[in-house]
């Protein structure tokens, strides 16, 4: 292999530093107007009065869409949601969270319309509101909806209740599992919501005509998205997507397009929304707010005899991700480990806070948190080594997990090895001012996979008239490198270099569909639809030009920049030759099934509950202040199993990326609302993240077997390296100091009270 | 409401400028709007992420928070200005070289900011890099890419000079 396995920088490296890539942000669309959004001040409000014409007076405004407007269109449906159809585009008789939408006000220039909106009319009667799950869930709450909409056939809501979602997973015996245990550990976790910040704002420019419709955002699903568009405006829609300043999967499933399109069918011309910071940490999405209890039953050897685990999720106002998300992780909450019994339970619940999303693996590392922590605690009341007690557990080749796929390629064991041989050298020893301490922890990760075959990603490669291929790919270019993974795969399989190679992406107008970019499933599912299609290509190519060379497929060889004659590379034809003689470029298309079951070699059938499951572990070494309880990072190792890596160092780069952005949520960033539902940590001021000045030294590994059926061995990873950081950090802090925490983030003044209080004990 | 315009002239990236401009609008807007240059970015307009850094008089301040009143006389030096032949500053090649990026945003910014720093500091010490650097975020790298660019382009700027 030649282009798959090395490391080039990615093909907008330079475009990126000479800072010509153009993010949505910075596109402007001839002719368009300025929207801003009019937010609810209320948690919850009753939406009794809404007068929008002093602000229709105000020179330079076009128009204000209000309730009025949207229940006015019939080619407009009010109700935006392709999991659950939940979220009116405008509030129609409610407002459900702080920072909901109220009304969006059309302008020449921003100024004006933000000036606008404090025209706008609007009489609010509050309603009780909900702003804890738990408390959601309890019997005889108000309920925030009147009623649930599901969608996705996967997800299940409680009528009557604010259970939006709930699902459990069960296999085995739980109870005679905990009876046939040694000993039965109990804990509890919990995580508060926290924002992804991305750097580049949500953005949308919609462009709505009688006919068809474009959309020009930064979203990480495309295809859906056009569909849903389509669903509403009862029109042909184009959805158009750049490069994106990341996401990580805040942008995953927005209803501002449709809110904007909306704006722009009213304004009948282009219109543009670029969010402000605040109004991204106010409006979602966000990273839920999680709880979870778990029991474990172990023998007296440390073998898990089974596990119950129940979670619950904060689904915020409207479930458009959030009840999907969390039933995602439901295969995996158990984790990476040979459970014969085991039940997991699911909810998700409706609250008066922002719309949630998956951040950056959705809650499986919280599930993870949970899990390692506790198995440190298992290990060492029954005095097992910390890192056999996992092994004697870890899942390996040919068992069975509790969805009942066969694992086919963990090696998570060689990743826990690789994750603390990585922070190699003698255990770091406290002193008078700091306590200094090691942590691991393990985990596993599912990536979407329906339950029936069916293919999720297609694409194309073209040779065109300059001799060069041109991958089609819808996979958004977040940053993680897509373009540049999927023309090392196609430049492999065709046998050319990387520089023979132009990328177009997400756009979908131009390229085959796609589910989605989410889940780290790109590299495999693309990856492999690309691979489809450079090979058909790479077939065409050789069997147009043995009609010129005359000489059978079979002797020719494409290489470089022509096809040569295997035996007699004198004999070749360029490839631009080769498309002018065939009048037209060549072009294939390929496509990625995935779903089903699996077939062993005896015939045995096991139903695939993950295309491909990515194992993984990590370490931290931590110095905890006595003096101040402040936590640092100094440093963290993570090793992962991604099959074969396509691009070396952007795979460790996105490992390390993970571990740095999960560091902020492990040890200080945390969104707080007040009682009465308002947002107390808006800006980042109130909301620190972390800097270079934060940063541990990263030691990142890659266990590379091979994955049979992805490309060239690849499978996902872009998620997986945040995942394990907050249990391995919390198992250092107990080395450290003897104090199981059990929630994050790790603010200075909760860690030296516990020392206090634990000094104390000790003493007392 | 419109308030009557303020004539600005400048210097950006070499070249001579003269803005009417609105006395609210940020050296930012101006920049991006006015002029064009889209390259420097914006997340919090208020000062904190440091997307926004251009070079003010060689010094890096946020262009969100600087009035375009502010930088009457003065010279701006933005991303698309860094590179004086064309091609690109050796601060650019580090940052390729060094993967100091992934979906670049932060980029412009973390390139001025590191300008600003070597201008000052051609031999910094890991200890300044870090401090120096801390008043910008990224959200995608986990930050060791652009230590690394940072020190690499001190060397390749250091072994240029000599
Ligand atoms: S946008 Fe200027 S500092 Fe954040
Ligand atoms: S590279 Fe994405 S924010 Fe820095």
């Amino acid at each position: 292999m030649r282009v798959v396995g090395s490391s080039p920088p990615t093909l907008e490296a330079e475009d990126k530093v000479a800072g010509r890539t153009r993010y949505l942000p910075d596109e402007v669309v001839p002719g368009m107007a300025h929207a801003k959004v009019l937010r609810s001040p209320y948690a919850h409000a009753r939406l009794v009065f809404i007068d929008a014409s002093p602000a229709r007076a105000l020179p330079g405004v076009v128009c204000v869409l209000t309730r009025d407007e949207v229940l006015a269109d019939p080619r407009v449906g009010n109700l935006y949601g392709y999991v659950f159809r939940d979220a009116p585009l405008v509030a129609i008789d409610r407002v459900r969270y702080q920072g909901d939408i109220v009304a969006v006000v059309v302008a020449e220039d921003v100024h004006t319309a933000e000036e606008a909106l404090e025209l706008i009319d609007v009489e609010y009667e509050e309603l009780p509101r909900l702003l804890d799950a738990e408390e959601a869930m309890s019997p005889g709450a108000p309920l925030i909806h009147d009623r649930m909409y599901p969608i996705a056939s996967e997800l299940h809501p409680i009528e009557g209740t604010n259970v939006c979602h709930r699902s459990t997973l069960e296999t085995g015996d739980v109870e005679r599992g905990f009876a046939e245990a040694d000993a039965v550990f109990e804990d509890v976790y919990e995580a508060p919501p926290v924002q992804h910040c991305a750097l580049e704002l949500h953005a949308v420019i919609a462009d709505v005509r009688d006919d068809a419709m474009t959309v020009r955002t930064n979203c990480q699903a495309p295809f859906p998205l056009k569909a849903e568009l389509e669903r509403i405006f009862k029109r042909p829609a184009r959805v158009i997507v750049s490069y994106v300043g990341g996401g990580f999967g805040s942008k995953s499933r927005d209803r501002i397009e449709a809110v904007v399109a909306a704006a722009s069918n009213l304004a009948k011309r282009p219109v543009r929304l670029v969010l402000t910071q605040e109004e991204t940490f106010l409006a979602g999405y966000i990273r839920p707010a999680f709880k979870c209890w778990i029991k474990t039953g172990v023998t007296r050897d440390g073998i898990i005899t089974a596990r119950s685990y129940r979670f619950i999720t904060d689904a915020g106002a409207y479930a458009i991700t959030g009840a999907r998300s969390a039933n995602n992780t439901v295969k995996v909450a158990a984790g990476p480990y040979r459970i014969p019994n085991a039940f997991v339970e699911c909810f998700a619940v409706y609250t008066n806070k922002p719309p949630s999303a998956p951040y950056r693996g959705l809650p499986t590392t919280q599930h993870t948190m949970a899990y390692e922590t506790q198995m440190d605690r298992i290990a060492d009341e029954l005095g097992i080594d910390r890192v056999e007690i996992r092994k004697r557990n870890l899942l390996k080749d040919g068992d069975i997990h509790i969805t009942g796929d066969l694992i086919r390629s963990s090696h998570v064991a060689e990743c826990l090895d690789g994750a603390v041989a990585a922070l190699s050298g003698p255990a770091p020893a406290g002193d008078e001012q700091t306590l200094r301490g090691r942590g691991f922890g393990c985990t596993i990760k599912y990536t979407l996979t329906p339950p029936q075959p069916s293919v999720e990603s297609e694409a194309a490669v073209e040779l065109g008239a300059d001799g060069r291929f041109e991958v089609r790919a819808a996979t958004v270019n977040i940053g993680q490198g897509s373009d540049t993974t999927m023309a090392q795969i196609a430049a492999e399989a065709l046998g050319v270099g990387l520089e023979q190679m132009r990328v177009v992406h997400s756009d979908t107008a131009l390229v085959p569909p796609d589910s989605s970019t989410t889940a780290s499933r790109s590299t495999y599912h693309m990856g492999n639809a690309v691979l489809d299609a450079a090979t058909r290509l790479r077939a065409e190519v050789l069997e147009v030009a043995s009609g010129l060379l005359e000489e059978e497929p079979d002797a020719l060889r494409l290489d470089g920049d022509g096809v040569r004659l295997a035996s007699a590379p004198e004999r070749r034809v360029a490839l631009d030759e080769l498309v002018a003689a065939n009048g037209a470029p060549l072009l294939q298309y390929g496509q990625c099934e995935v779903g089903g079951e699996y077939v062993d070699e005896q015939g045995k059938r096991y139903p695939v509950a993950s295309t491909f499951w990515t194992f993984a572990a990590a370490g931290a070494e931590v110095e905890v202040s006595r003096e101040t309880g402040q936590i640092t990072l100094s440093r963290v190792s993570c090793a992962v199993n991604v099959g074969r890596a396509v691009n070396p160092v952007s795979v460790h780069k996105q490992i390390e990326g993970g571990l740095g952005m999960e560091l902020g949520p492990t040890l200080f960033e945390r969104l707080v609302w007040d009682g009465d539902g308002q947002l107390l940590t808006s800006s980042l001021l109130d909301y620190p993240l972390p800097t270079m000045s934060t940063m541990p030294r990263y030691e990142t590994a890659l266990v590379e077997p091979g994955f049979p059926g992805g490309p060239y061995g690849a499978k996902g990873m872009g998620e997986v390296g945040s995942v394990v950081l907050p249990a391995a950090v919390l198992n250092a802090v107990y080395d450290a100091t003897g104090v199981r925490f059990h929630s994050v983030p790790l603010h200075p003044e909760a860690v030296l009270r516990a020392l206090e209080e634990a000094g104390e004990a000790a003493n007392g | 409401m419109a308030s009557a315009p303020l004539q600005v002239e400048l210097t950006v990236n070499g070249a001579a400028q003269r803005l009417a401009a609105q006395p609210r609008e940020t050296l930012l807007d101006a920049l991006r709007e006015r002029l064009g240059l889209t390259g420097s970015k914006s997340y919090c307009h208020s000062g904190a992420c440091g997307a926004c850094t251009v070079l003010l008089d060689g010094e890096a301040v946020s262009a969100c928070s600087t009035l375009i009143g502010q930088v009457r006389g003065r010279a701006v030096t933005t991303v698309e200005g860094l590179s004086e032949d064309g091609g690109l500053h050796p601060i650019q090649q580090a940052f390729i070289d060094n993967w100091g990026f992934q979906c670049g945003y932060c980029t412009p910014g973390m390139l001025l900011l590191a300008k600003s720093l070597l201008d000052a500091n051609p031999a910094p010490t890991d200890e300044q890099i870090v401090e120096h650097m801390s008043g910008n975020i990224c959200r995608c790298t986990g930050y060791a890419g652009i230590l690394e660019s940072v020190r690499a382009a001190a060397r390749a700027l250091r072994s240029a000079r000599d």
